[in-house]
């Protein structure tokens, strides 16, 4: 009679069915994340192509139409029209309608026979900097080319000296879902499985059944575990379906095991859910629940490395992110998906992940008081 | 006392900051007995339910329940003892037969065992048309029986009650204490807290608390002989007649009558012994209520509780 998860079972029992008879809370777990992950997948796409760009050609002439070529040829910039003027060009960006101008000054053909230097001048908008980093470079880029080029022209060589010849592992193509979508699928799993946990407790707590179920031999650890085990279950399946999200539609291919993946996610899933039930014993009512759950969400979004490099944080933001469960999962599934890392490569990722797992489950069952003050 | 007491305590005290929700309280009670708890909202039943059921920690002082310490043995105690708490806690989601189902798990009960007392406790509680239905779907005079059936299934010695009758109607009220007498005559031992004076009556033992303290303990009948609740030289009067209210105001104002309250459509009046009958009805006719009908009672457990509790007061108001 006296075992230590005395009750376990019953507490399964209902824990299930009160999950199959209230579909809506299933689908309040599930349903969110998923949108989420679907819109960060697509939006957080930092691949800079077809940049919007319009043309002030002043010089007209076939080679100010070739070096215009030269730096739609390179893919970041499209053509959209036009300009007259600078004072037109000028206002095509402020008005948003281009985020680059070319301009061409008269006289650039006539510089170049003539072997001064001949100017192009790249009107860049700022604020967005990560398509003004991208414009900036491809200009260079072409520009550079293009000097070199000509440098060479009379000493008779048809090659460059000196080229680079990148090879990108991993995500040859560097697409960004490739980068993103493991990280989501981190923060995601955070939001629901965390909160999934953090309302139980706390829901019996305000109808008051946790009262009777106190009042009864229940044991603390059978009550936990009870609690645990259906969303684990729940969330595991979640899992699947947004791997599968990540493979079929964003089309990220996995390059590691997926028994790794496997265990990496159902180690990660056991912290989140050991912490949700963490903070359903401290909060006394579900909206506490609710900001408690957010508490921790705000900074994985931030500090776990899923959007923003650690290693380029300030300390402080970076040692934040370093007791985030989230930090340890995304390097592991990046690792993993990526570059087709095996678990001993990343063993301490999965030793702190399930170590602060158990820690909090082992915190929720001590701290639990089978008291109600 | 042929037995031993089922429940005891002693000075039992608990404290919530500075405010003390229950002062050194003392009684005991016996196996078998129906223990009617008593007192105004506030006034600490709850507590003492919760103190009783180890769902709270004592302050000081000690309650026993069949010789296991609630404070410290409170497996051995939650074994023993069933309880009912104030809102009928139960799972909406699930069925009555889900929820009986649980209850009974989540006291290690299963095979043979379970279904034998599920089977008898349905057929008692009278819930087998409803045991397909949610628990949400339940009047509240069901889901009292349901509450009561769950917290029962374990075969408890003890079963508390936490305001079982609050919020039914009358007829479910009459089952419900019917089934408690039977469970009684079982030798299980009942507490149950009530608002309603008629249920106090019913109990073979009653406590009254007011301000955290207990105030009174002991057998109806009793009690109605304490001193307190009838003072030397006074008698209690009935009378039925028209116009009660003006009747009231009349008999107020009259010399000698110390309390008067109106019950529906008469009064109750405790009034010293030398005033007279003939006294009483020239009044009432002067008050222009000819005729009335006067007759000689004993006190109500209200009439019990009044008193003592005016006592405790120190006599004020």
């Amino acid at each position: 009679m006296k075992t230590p998860f005395r009750g376990f079972t019953a507490i399964l029992y209902k824990e299930f069915l009160v999950v199959r008879r209230d579909p809506m809370t299933l689908f309040f777990m599930f349903f969110p994340p998923l949108i989420q992950m679907i819109a960060f997948g697509f939006a957080l796409d930092t691949d800079v192509k077809n940049v919007a760009t319009v043309v002030l050609d002043e010089d007209r002439t076939v080679e100010s139409r070739q070096i215009v070529e030269r730096f739609v040829n390179t893919g970041t910039f499209k053509l959209v029209g036009e300009v007259a003027s600078s004072k037109e060009l000028s206002r095509a960006i402020r008005t948003g309608k281009a985020f680059v101008g070319i301009e061409i000054p008269p006289g650039f053909t006539r510089d170049l026979d003539a072997g001064r230097t001949a100017r192009v001048q790249v009107i860049i908008d700022g604020s967005n900097s990560t398509i003004a980093s991208s414009a900036l470079n491809s200009s260079i880029g072409v520009t550079f080319r293009e000097s070199i080029l000509r440098l060479l022209g009379p000493s008779g060589a048809r090659d460059v000296p000196v080229e680079v010849r990148p090879q990108i592992l991993y995500n040859p193509a560097m697409r960004s879902p490739n980068f993103f979508v493991p990280g989501v699928i981190g923060i995601m799993l955070q939001l629901a499985a965390t909160f999934a946990t953090a309302m139980s407790l706390v829901r019996e707590r305000e109808r008051g059944t946790l009262e009777q179920l106190l009042a009864s031999p229940l044991s603390r650890w059978g009550l936990m575990l009870g609690k645990l085990i259906p969303y684990l279950v729940i969330s595991a399946v979640m899992a699947i379906v947004v791997l599968g999200i990540m493979r079929w539609v964003f089309l990220v291919p996995v390059a590691g095991s997926l028994t790794a993946l496997a265990v990496a996610t159902l180690v990660y899933i056991f912290t989140l859910l050991s912490l949700g039930l963490l903070i359903s014993t401290r909060a006394q009512n579900q909206i506490q629940a609710l900001q408690m759950t957010m508490v921790f969400m705000m900074p994985s979004v931030f500090f776990s490395g899923f959007i923003f490099p650690r290693d380029t944080m300030p300390w402080i933001f970076s040692a934040i992110g370093s007791v985030l469960p989230a930090t340890y999962f995304i390097e592991l599934m990046r690792a993993i998906v990526l570059r087709g890392a095996s678990l001993a490569d990343f063993w301490v990722n999965l030793v702190v992940l399930s170590g602060m797992g158990l820690a909090m489950f082992a915190l929720c069952a001590l701290r639990f008081q089978r008291r109600i003050a | 006392m042929l037995a031993e007491p089922m429940i005891e305590c002693e000075n039992l005290t608990r404290r919530f900051g500075h405010f003390t929700a229950v002062d050194h309280v003392s009684f005991s009670i016996a196996r078998g007995s129906i223990f009617g708890f008593l007192g105004p909202n506030g006034s600490g039943k709850s507590t003492v339910i919760r103190l009783l059921c180890g769902l709270l920690e004592p302050s000081d002082g000690f309650a026993r329940i069949a010789g296991f310490d609630v404070a410290k043995q409170t497996d051995e105690i939650k074994n023993l003892i069933g309880y009912m708490s104030q809102k009928f806690s139960l799972y909406d989601e699930l069925t009555v037969h889900e929820n009986l189902q649980f209850y009974g798990r989540l006291y290690g009960m299963r095979g043979p065992r379970l279904r034998g007392r599920y089977d008898e406790l349905v057929a008692l509680t009278h819930l087998g048309p409803y045991l397909t239905r949610r628990a949400s779907q339940l009047s509240g005079g069901w889901r009292q029986r349901l509450a009561m059936a769950c917290s029962l299934l374990h075969e408890p010695t003890v079963l508390f009650l936490d305001e079982p009758t609050a919020g039914i109607d009358p007829v479910a009220r009459r089952e419900l204490w019917d089934l408690l007498f039977e469970f009684s005559s079982h030798g299980m031992t009942l507490f149950v807290t009530t608002h309603y004076m008629d249920e106090a009556e019913r109990c073979s033992h009653v406590g009254y608390i007011h301000m955290s303290k207990l105030v009174v303990c002991g057998v109806p009948d009793d009690l109605k002989l304490m001193p307190a609740v009838n003072p030397p030289g006074t008698k209690r009067l009935d009378i039925a007649c028209d116009h009660v209210t003006v009747g009231l105001q009349a008999m107020r104002h009259l010399n000698g009558v110390r309390t008067a309250t109106v019950f529906g459509q008469s009064m109750h009046l405790l009034v010293d012994q030398n005033v007279s009958e003939q006294v009483i009805r020239s009044e009432l006719t002067r008050a222009g209520i000819p005729h009335a009908e006067i007759y000689l009672i004993g006190p109500s457990l209200e009439d019990v509780f009044v008193a003592l509790t005016v006592q405790n007061n120190g006599g004020g108001k």
